[in-house]
């Protein structure tokens, strides 16, 4: 690792680390401040609930869902906050090393002595270590903010904790995929619109699978892999579907190595 | 017309990928359908059900059983898909030309400002339109399996005038945008937070009735699909509100642009 571009790479973050992580734990916040008034009307729901037949309410998606329990709603909000890191994620690694040769400064930075497997690594470090920060953040947002609004209602912490942790593989695999297919394309013109493609495709198929039954399809989306109902429900993560995932960041941080060494860069002149 | 021909051209490929996942979304979403469509069993459950329950649910709205309960449910998808669109291509529209180091050039071409800002947001506007049209025609073709009768059609005509409504804010809230930030990658990532931001306030919205005056700020709450099955209606003060939106957006452009400082 090269400790120079490690810390210009970090500098650059700054910025998005700290609005991105501010924005989601708002977002916690605001949710979170709402559990109280909801839990009283979603205890009438699961009174409600309890009387239908299970077909119907997994045609909404709502089995499973208990939201009048404290980890019953915040399973609900997480989806949320799965959705901003996914984008943030995606971000990270769609302009990782894309980036350099759309600012063309690409030639600069390869004419330095350091090969380009350096390079990579010093860059993945960099954006792993923000990411790192925004789920300190996340981590630590979440558990105050639970303790100060669960009111009288308890919750079991370990299986919080199991939750708030698969964060970290949730969005290694969107860094990783993003990384990929931007070495993948030719040239990337622009970051955001494939950054949202990819974290609201991701979301929508899996809100999508949970309304009508399952299908194959929604087994690639990560979304289904750390799915917080099953979590907090089973006490565990769904293994078989979790070894998806990081069969697709191995072979996603190892492909992009491969593409990377042997890149044709673009340059200015 | 140069610049809005050579910007239909550049965004057709954006255009087709768009279009390609709108057509894969609605084979899916119909794949699952057909597994309720005029389902005795599920149609049972819902006359079961006491009244007052599938109100609580909405369910009278969307009886799934049906094709115009389907679409009902898919409304608030395709809301979601079209708007990322028209969002991502309203400020990319604009702000590519920094990105590419091409703006010095174009706007060396003998036409003013504002007549460029004109011709991308028509561009823009065209490719928003055809994408509805793609959504619509999808939807048509694969609805024509289950015997769709005439206030289906009606009620897609207005679910797609919804979203084309939808569509004309994000795209003006998009360029407006672009016009108006100095840095080109700030454009983006505002539209993604405006994006994120609105989406999650028409969720927070409906989680508590004393909430329910958040609706005015999210678009994605304007058009309740329930409402427009039932009463085959828009809601006119939605409506008068993202005009407004709209209008104000792009007066916004059209100023911030005119007089803006180039990033080079």
């Amino acid at each position: 690792m090269s400790g120079t571009i490690f810390r210009h790479e970090l500098g650059m973050y700054r910025r998005s680390v700290i609005t991105w992580s501010l924005s989601i734990a708002a977002l916690i916040l605001v949710f979170v401040s709402l559990f109280s008034s909801f839990a009283e009307d979603a205890a009438l729901i699961n009174e409600m609930m309890a009387n239908f037949p299970p077909a119907l309410l997994s045609a909404f998606g709502m089995n499973g869902m208990d939201l009048s329990t404290v980890l019953g709603y915040f399973s609900f909000l997480f989806l949320f906050v799965q959705l901003c890191l996914a984008i943030q994620a995606a971000n990270y690694g769609l302009s990782l090393v894309s980036i350099e040769e759309r600012e063309w400064t690409a030639d600069f930075l390869l004419a330095k002595p350091v090969g380009r497997p350096r390079i990579l690594t010093s860059k993945l470090i960099a954006a792993l270590v923000a990411l790192g920060i925004t789920d300190v953040v996340v981590w630590v947002s979440s558990v105050v903010l639970l303790r100060l609004f669960k009111g009288e209602a308890t919750y079991e912490t370990s299986s919080l904790l199991l939750l708030l942790l698969s964060i970290v593989p949730f969005q290694l695999f969107f860094l990783a995929v993003g990384l990929v297919v931007s070495l993948l394309m030719k040239r990337v013109r622009s970051v955001t619109p494939y950054a949202m493609a990819l974290g609201f495709g991701m979301y929508v198929l899996s809100a999508f699978g949970d309304l009508l039954g399952e299908s194959v399809l929604e087994k690639i989306t990560p979304f289904k892999h750390f799915d917080a109902s099953y979590i907090i429900q089973h006490r565990a993560y769904d293994l078989p579907l979790v070894l998806v995932s990081i069969v697709v960041i191995v072979v996603s941080v190892v492909a992009s190595y491969g593409l990377y060494v042997r890149r044709d860069i673009a340059s200015a002149v | 017309m140069n610049i809005f021909l050579r910007e239909l051209k550049a965004n057709l490929k954006s255009l087709l990928i768009w279009g390609v996942i709108v057509v894969l979304f609605v084979v899916v979403g119909v794949s699952k359908f057909s597994a309720y469509a005029d389902n005795p069993e599920m149609l049972a459950i819902l006359d079961d059900l006491p009244p007052a329950m599938l109100a609580a649910f909405s369910l009278k709205a969307f009886n799934l059983t049906t094709i115009s309960g389907f679409v009902g449910i898919m409304f608030g998808y395709y809301a979601l898909l079209l708007s990322i669109a028209a969002a991502m291509w309203g400020s990319d529209i604009i702000s590519k030309e920094e990105r590419d180091k091409t703006v010095e050039f174009s706007l060396t071409l003998p036409v003013t400002r504002r007549r460029v800002v004109t011709a991308k947001a028509l561009a823009a506007l065209v490719n928003c339109v055809a994408l509805l049209l793609i959504t619509g025609g999808a939807t048509a073709v694969s609805a024509t399996a289950y015997q769709p009768d005439s206030s289906f059609y009606t009620f897609l005509a207005l679910i797609l005038v919804a979203l084309f409504v939808l569509q004309l804010v994000f795209l003006a809230i998009g360029i407006l945008l672009g016009c108006a930030m100095k840095q080109y990658r700030r454009a983006g990532s505002l539209a993604i937070s405006l994006l994120l931001g609105t989406y999650f306030l028409s969720i927070i919205s409906t989680l508590n009735p004393s909430l329910d005056f958040l609706k005015y700020l999210t678009p994605f709450r304007y058009f309740d699909a329930a409402m427009l099955l039932n009463q085959s209606r828009l809601d006119l003060t939605f409506v008068g509100l993202s005009l407004a939106i709209v209008v104000v957006s792009m007066a916004g452009a059209y100023l911030t642009y005119a007089r803006r400082d180039l990033y080079i």
